[in-house]
């Protein structure tokens, strides 16, 4: 009977063995890993057409090209802190601070002292600012976008408007015009202009209003009167009846209801071009600068390819890396205007200053501003939140601002002053 | 009479009116996930499509990594299902029919966890996990759903209204607790084995809080997981998205046909026993 | 001396049948129980290497997290929306169930069907039927009404997930009712027949208070079910909008896992069991579970 016990025994811990050793070996290939997040499928062609790119060049450095789906930040910090973050990853420039200040990130500086070729000085500094943070190196940019204003030539054309807007007062008055009720049902079927609740989308208009998130002192501008001013133009072009939302008309996003001509304007940036060739081919549109206010300001976006601390593969990725924000790589992937060159010479060797289009990007350049603040992503959630509680509910936009502002405060990132 | 009669069609309207409400979403899903036009934007929606196609579950099958979500869905359920069985029935016998010391306190701990609400394991499982190096690993998924107080519970009350006859001549004839355990136990609760296997593999099949927390690469999806993601890749795309949920939703249809007289059984001693 | 050997070695084999799951219950229950109370007192991110020991700060911020304290108003309008209505509900389908009716199999499934189903399916047919361009709309055009988009407007996407809610669970608890209705002996209503009493009143004098163990047991599982709901808010608004959606388990999962504030969320947790805690010790106070 004993005999037929340990049987028993040896059954249950040969099972439960089988189970630890099945569970410890993972799909999770042994092999470089780098993800992206996933914004259009046009881009992820675009991108894993550069790669390619690469692959020829180095044929025997085997990795793998995994876009993360969904939240992508969110799904990335969950990966640092847990080990299975990938050797190379896109960091987002509004989101850098909080990721430096953590430690997670690898620094590059070493990797690119030894890299004599690099050439730093050829990157535009504001670009690379955005990923330094004490005196370090944690993230290259690979590109930029600033926010521009597309419009539609057809309905500009059927409105008699030649003109284009380029003040606050000239943009509210072409949205009015261009707002139309075609078949008379007393429903708008045509917008102007298309406005979206979330802080990027508003802070040109801050800025172009001599306001800020945070002042360079460090304390909150939120509740400062040219920020409200701001917030209370781009909100009131909804509230009249002249600017839609994307969730209003069931689309996807502003570009999708920019493609179908639901509205003649919208402010968006080079992610747009792409898409549009590839779903509303025959559209007619051209960008414009952003109208400006009291000066002129956009938003510009950076993203950097950065390394997580704990990578195997440091001196790998560190070649592909090399390789993608290197001339070649980067004229590969910036040359249909997806995003522009972070260094100036693949900008002036491929005409983007030239360009009909890319340059107003370019142009753009130069009043742009990053958006980077000393704050947690909770504290974005709060600012979210509040934009929501403005275009959904109709809160009052400085009522709304001074409910978060102290709870903003809390969220303060650690070690910043 | 005439009453009655009212009676009867009222009835038969309600009937008829709840079988709409709890059918209708899924009718129409199905339908819409063979609308050949990708843009179910145009108002009025059209519930029937004009043009079907069943491209929309070819490009949900190659444009995905679906085939691989479906290995991990159906490992972790089949691992989670074979093991509950197992260790629940084995368990759920020696605590209704061997005498041992500190059985009742040991079961009446088992049966309060049932208290706990499962947010508040949530956090320090994650700890404990990644600790071990588990997280974004099948054992990661696995390990905590192995066996649940749930299914002991079942089983051991199935087990207390076995005759004890039954084991007592095989004791006598020097059989070890295993053999009675495996040779005459467990063939006669087939209807409690397959209750409690219906019930993990439903569980498990649609969990899906535990895999979010625990997977963070697409390979280690289970398809919940994966097709939460998908509701972000394709956003208003409904008839890939309807394809989707439409290929998730087979196999638990499936089984829920074949098994359905367990699976009342199951959630109906669930309800009686407490 | 024979007897006791024989005890022992019952005894060892007993051990040796409930070890495998005393283990798995102890790494991942009873010691995460007491792990979680150590967490809470800690500023434990998940990023951060330092985790420095805050006593009762975790606590303290809660009740001044203004989204905190929406969550709980959030949930316990969804628990109270949702239990009584899914419990009502499911009683009524039970008891159409449980009439002489042909293809009740048929019928039977299709009550099922919902409760079955992946949750994260269900939630995701639903975004499409709550969409502006959306089925709900649809159906309410045709009586001449413009609908919203549910899921955005922030006064009525709590509701719509909350119809989603009863409308999956509804039929898991019909087949609790049922095994319940069944037991209850024909002669009851043979009598009551004969006494002249109508379907309505043999349902409210006859079935309602028969069942009683079962409708305690299915609110308890629907408090339960309702203070913890996730995957619908996760799939369909993610808290929002203006966090009209945030229930306390999705602020315990944001907190934890969005900003990785383990602590915090660890915290939220604890506050939110012993709120159902409280929840179940009232309704086992004031509801009793015994039949007539």
């Amino acid at each position: 009977m004993l005999r037929k016990q340990s049987i028993w025994v040896i059954l249950t811990t040969t099972f439960w063995g089988t189970i630890i050793l099945f569970g410890c070996s993972s799909p999770q290939s042994n092999l470089l890993r780098l993800s992206s997040w996933v914004s259009s499928p046009s881009e992820t062609e675009l991108f894993k057409a550069t790669l390619d790119d690469f692959r020829r060049q180095k044929p025997d450095l085997a990795f793998k090209y995994e876009p993360i789906p969904g939240n992508y930040s969110e799904k990335l910090q969950l990966m640092l802190g847990t080990r299975t973050a990938p050797d190379i990853f896109f960091l987002k420039g509004m989101t850098a601070p909080s990721y430096m200040s953590f430690g997670i990130l690898n620094p590059l500086d070493d990797l690119i002292s030894q890299s004599p070729n690099f050439d730093l000085d050829d990157f535009y500094p504001f670009a690379l600012e955005a990923f330094q943070y004490e005196g370090k190196q944690y993230g290259l940019p690979k590109d930029f976008n600033p926010y521009v204003l597309f419009y539609n030539k057809k309905l500009f054309r059927d409105q008699g408007i030649d003109s284009f807007p380029s003040n606050w007062q000239e943009l509210e008055m072409m949205s009015r015009q261009l707002t139309l009720d075609q078949d008379q049902d007393g429903k708008t079927d045509q917008y102007g202009f298309i406005v979206e609740p979330s802080i990027e989308m508003v802070m040109p208009f801050v800025y172009q209003n001599g306001g800020n998130f945070q002042n360079p002192d460090g304390s909150l501008g939120i509740t400062d009167e040219p920020f409200i001013e701001a917030l209370k133009f781009y909100h009131g072009l909804y509230k009249n009846g002249i600017a839609t939302m994307a969730q209003d008309q069931g689309v996807a996003w502003n570009g999708d209801a920019f493609g179908r001509g639901i509205c003649a304007m919208a402010i968006s940036s080079g992610w747009l071009i792409p898409f549009l060739k590839d779903n509303y081919p025959d559209l007619e549109y051209g960008i414009l600068p952003l109208p400006m206010g009291k000066q002129k300001a956009t938003v510009a976006f950076t993203t950097a390819y950065s390394m997580p601390k704990a990578t195997k593969y440091e001196n790998e990725a560190w070649e592909i890396v090399n390789y993608l924000v290197g001339k070649d790589g980067m004229e590969s992937w910036t040359k249909t205007g997806i995003a522009m060159p972070t260094r100036k010479s693949v900008a002036k060797a491929n005409g983007f200053h030239d360009h009909p289009t890319f340059k107003v990007f370019m142009e753009s350049a130069e009043f742009a501003r990053p958006f980077q603040v000393q704050y947690s992503e909770r504290g974005f959630e709060e600012v979210v939140v509040a934009l929501q509680a403005i275009f959904y509910t109709e809160k009052e936009p400085r009522k709304a601002m001074e409910d978060i502002e102290a709870q903003i405060k809390k969220y303060r990132l650690v070690g910043s002053k | 009479m005439k009453e009655l009669k009212i009676q009867r069609i009222l009835f038969y309207g309600l009937l008829l009116l709840m079988t709409i409400i709890y059918m209708g979403p899924f009718l129409f899903s199905l339908s819409i996930s063979f609308n050949a036009e990708q843009d179910v934007f145009s108002w009025p929606i059209k519930l029937i499509p004009e043009k079907w196609t069943l491209a929309n579950y070819q490009r949900v099958w190659q444009d995905l990594p679906f085939g691989q979500w479906l290995f991990n869905s159906v490992a972790i359920t089949l691992i989670q299902t074979l093991t509950n069985v197992f260790f629940a029935s084995l368990a759920g016998f020696a605590f209704a029919r061997l005498e041992f010391p500190g059985k009742n306190i040991i079961f009446s701990v088992l049966l309060a966890s049932l208290m706990i609400p499962g947010i508040i394991l949530l956090v320090p499982k994650f700890i404990i996990l990644n600790e071990f190096h588990m997280i974004n690993t099948y054992a990661g998924l696995t390990l905590p759903g192995l066996v649940t107080v749930v299914n002991i519970f079942l089983m051991k009350q199935f087990f207390e209204t076995i005759p004890k006859d039954l084991e007592e001549a095989a004791l006598i004839d020097g059989c070890s607790y295993f053999r009675i355990f495996w040779q005459i136990f467990l063939p006669v609760s087939k209807p409690a084995l397959a209750a409690v296997a219906i019930y993990t593999f439903q569980g498990s099949w649609n969990e899906f809080m535990w895999p979010v927390i625990v997977t963070t690469t697409r390979e280690m999806f289970t398809l919940p997981v994966g097709m939460a993601f998908l509701k972000n890749e394709f956003s208003v795309q409904w008839p890939l998205l309807m394809a989707g949920t439409i290929l998730i939703s087979l196999p638990t249809l499936a089984i829920f046909l074949i098994f359905q007289k367990y699976f009342v059984q199951g959630v109906a001693s669930a309800g009686l026993k407490e | 001396m024979k007897l006791s050997s024989k005890q022992k070695q019952q005894a060892r084999t007993a051990y040796l049948f409930i070890a495998f799951p005393l283990v798995i219950f102890g790494v991942f229950t009873f010691f995460p129980i007491l792990f979680a109370f150590f967490i809470s007192f800690f500023d434990w991110n998940l990023l951060i290497h330092d985790k420095p020991f805050v006593g009762l700060a975790n606590y303290f911020e809660l009740f001044q997290d203004r989204v905190f304290l929406i969550s709980i108003k959030n949930t316990i309008v969804y628990t109270i929306g949702v239990v009584p209505i899914q419990t009502l509900l499911a009683l009524v389908l039970a008891f159409i169930m449980n009439q002489k009716l042909k293809g009740r199999a048929f019928f039977r499934l299709a009550f099922y069907l919902p409760a079955v189903t992946s949750s994260v399916v269900t939630s995701i047919i639903f975004v499409w039927i709550y969409s502006k361009p959306g089925l709900l709309n649809y159906l309410l055009s045709l009586i001449g009404i413009e609908g919203t988009d549910w899921l955005t407007n922030p006064g009525t996407a709590l509701f719509a997930i909350m119809a989603l809610n009863i409308w999956t669970t509804s039929g898991y608890f019909m087949i609790s009712f049922l095994a319940g209705l069944q037991s209850i002996p024909q002669s009851l209503y043979e009598a009551a027949k004969i006494d002249g009493a109508n379907a309505w009143q043999q349902f409210w004098k006859i079935t309602v208070p028969m069942v009683r163990p079962v409708t305690y047991f299915v609110i308890v599982l629907g408090l339960i079910g309702c203070f913890q709901v996730f995957d619908q808010i996760y799939v369909m608004s993610a808290g929002g909008p203006v966090n009209s959606t945030t229930t306390m388990s999705y602020f315990t999962y944001n907190n934890s896992f969005k900003f990785f504030r383990l602590g915090y969320g660890a915290a939220s947790a604890i506050i939110l069991a012993f709120i159902i805690f409280g929840a179940t010790w009232l309704q086992k106070k004031y509801l009793p579970s015994e039949a007539y």
